[in-house]
């Protein structure tokens, strides 16, 4: 055990510390000033342009603020969680690897003498900062453009009503969603030169997990954020009797249940990050 | 730089229509998007609904079958809505196997920068983007219409009662609400995939650009309370064009039964979109990045 510790203290963790910084600055900045992130943007901000329009051309009684809060949930559960974020990180985190050895510029970073594991878990904070970021302004855009409307009822309702918990709750939301969807997509993008079918079929997993039989409810990252929403969005149609209902988790077991499921994975993408070999004839 | 040789004559011989032009490129497209073992087992996987729904058919065509099976219950009716289901079944079948198809048409010859190289040959850019699109809706042809048309003659010759005459509607609006939906299903994946370029991508953007457009209209209508919001949503108009083809009584949610004339300018709109697109990708040029 001391061997153990010993050992670890004697690892060179200053300069992975300076390496892991300059790599994640150089990653943050590809990842969100370029044109190519466009889309990831139009993914971000949509509601908020449509809630802007909103508090334009609308009158907000204020007998219709519990409605637009039943709304709020909505575009997070559905909206957010199942597309924007989705397929944000899915860009996001699939060019991080895969994406560089499309453009066959990845052995450069190989080439260079830095640990992969500080390669890797660079590029993953740099692509956790970017969507974090980019999700989390865009949802602070909708959350004060929604009441902003109702005047002081509704700045009331955001710094003083149960507005402020909501909020944080869509964050923390937010936040495990990018992490969570972005471990997979990178493990994805490591296992195969096509990580789309793979995410693809992720993408259909979620969105049949709620009909699933409570105990294949917990291999989901949807079904962990869906005990964190603060207001719960029914199902409707053919999908609300199909949808088994399970026991409600305290909030603090499915934040640490996705975390948990976030650095097995990390763990895993280590592994095959350290045994990565590139053949761009092939790849 | 001197020519000392000048022997050059034009090629005299004969050459090819005009009109075949693409099929060539259309012939290359199928064997590039058939040579993949993917595209056959998604491929398979799509016939599998017919087969169960051609098991349904027997037994609802053989009284005895139906009688031991279900009894006098109504569930195993062969009508409008029973094609109608088979046909939205396929139609996401479709739409699996053309982001997975028309990435492999496309993305190579821009990833690769051959489009200066293709379009020196004679053929024009409306010609290529023709043979690629045939290629395309030849592949989605064996998942939609051609299995259903084939399920609707089995169901007229197998059916105890005269059943033909009375629905042959039905088979038109198999036919048609199939081929709308593979014009359009092959319109945006050649435009997504000539946008994207990456064929790793291309696949995941064409389903984001059928299915975030919907959640987009989704949150349109329920913010501005307002039903038009769906029609950005290509599944539901699709959905309610199909009904009309197949004259399936109406169902489901009110909010999605749009007039006729909203349907088709979305789809048309959509088709414009994806040829403008088309237009400004499929050219003779060579991207060199620095």
């Amino acid at each position: 055990m001391t061997d153990l510790i010993r050992t670890v203290q004697q690892q060179p963790w200053s300069l992975w510390w300076i390496q892991f910084r300059r790599f994640a600055r150089i990653e943050i900045r590809r990842n969100l000033i370029t044109k190519r992130a466009w889309w990831i943007y139009f993914l971000a901000f949509v509601p908020a342009v449509i809630i802007f329009i909103h508090l334009i051309v609308d009158r907000h009684q204020p007998s219709s603020m519990t409605e637009d809060t039943n709304i709020l949930a909505g575009i997070v559960q559905l909206y957010y969680v199942r597309l924007g974020v989705f397929f944000g990180c899915l860009g996001i985190f699939s060019r991080l690897i895969r994406g560089e050895m499309i453009e066959r510029s990845l052995h450069y970073y190989l080439l260079s003498p830095v640990r992969r594991e500080v390669i890797l878990l660079a590029k993953f904070f740099a692509g956790s900062v970017s969507a974090v970021v980019l999700f989390g302004v865009a949802l602070t855009f909708d959350f004060v453009l929604m009441y902003i409307g109702y005047g002081g009822a509704g700045q009331d309702f955001m710094l003083h009503g149960a507005g402020p918990g909501q909020f944080e709750a869509y964050l923390l939301i937010m936040v495990l969603a990018c992490l969570g969807y972005g471990s997979l997509f990178l493990m994805l993008s490591l296992m195969f030169r096509n990580p789309m079918p793979g995410a693809l079929l992720l993408w259909g997993w979620e969105a049949i997990n709620p009909v699933m039989p409570s105990l294949l409810q917990k291999f989901s990252v949807a079904s962990y954020l869906r005990h964190l929403m603060p207001v719960s969005v029914p199902a409707e149609g053919i999908f609300a009797l199909l949808t088994v209902e399970t026991e409600p988790v305290a909030a603090w077991v499915a934040v640490i249940g996705l975390l948990a499921l976030i650095a097995v994975v990390l763990i895993y993408c280590c592994i095959r990050m350290r045994r990565l070999e590139i053949r761009y004839t092939t790849d | 730089m001197s020519v000392f040789q000048h022997e050059y004559r034009p090629y005299e011989g004969p050459t090819t229509p005009l009109w075949k032009r693409p099929v060539v490129l259309a012939r290359y497209g199928l064997a590039e998007a058939w040579g993949s073992k993917i595209t056959i087992g998604l491929a398979v996987l799509a016939l599998l609904p017919c087969l169960v729904e051609l098991v349904l058919m027997y037994l609802a065509d053989n009284p005895l079958a139906k009688m031991l099976v279900v009894g006098n219950s109504k569930v195993l009716e062969i009508n409008e809505r029973f094609f109608f289901n088979l046909l939205e079944v396929q139609s996401w079948f479709a739409l699996v196997l053309a982001a997975w198809i028309a990435p492999r048409l496309v993305s190579f010859d821009l990833g690769d920068n051959a489009m200066p190289i293709l379009l020196s040959h004679p053929i024009s850019r409306f010609g290529y983007v023709l043979g690629k699109f045939i290629a395309l809706v030849l592949s989605l042809s064996y998942v939609t219409w051609i299995p259903l048309l084939l399920l609707f003659v089995y169901q007229c010759y197998a059916s105890p009662v005269p059943w033909a005459v009375g629905h042959l509607g039905v088979a038109f609006g198999l036919f048609t609400g199939a081929l709308v939906w593979i014009v359009v299903l092959s319109l945006v994946c050649l435009a997504v995939s000539s946008w994207v370029k990456w064929r790793v991508v291309a696949t995941g953007a064409i389903f984001a650009v059928v299915f975030v457009p919907a959640g987009v209209g989704g949150m349109v209508s329920a913010i501005l309370r307002t039903r038009w919001g769906f029609l950005l949503n290509v599944p539901v108009v699709m959905s309610e064009l199909w009904m009309r083809l197949l004259g399936v009584p109406p169902f489901g949610n009110p909010m999605f039964w749009f007039p006729n004339i909203a349907i088709v300018s979305v789809l048309v709109v959509t088709s414009l979109l994806c040829v403008a697109v088309l237009n400004a990708r499929i050219r003779a040029r060579e991207v060199v990045r620095g």
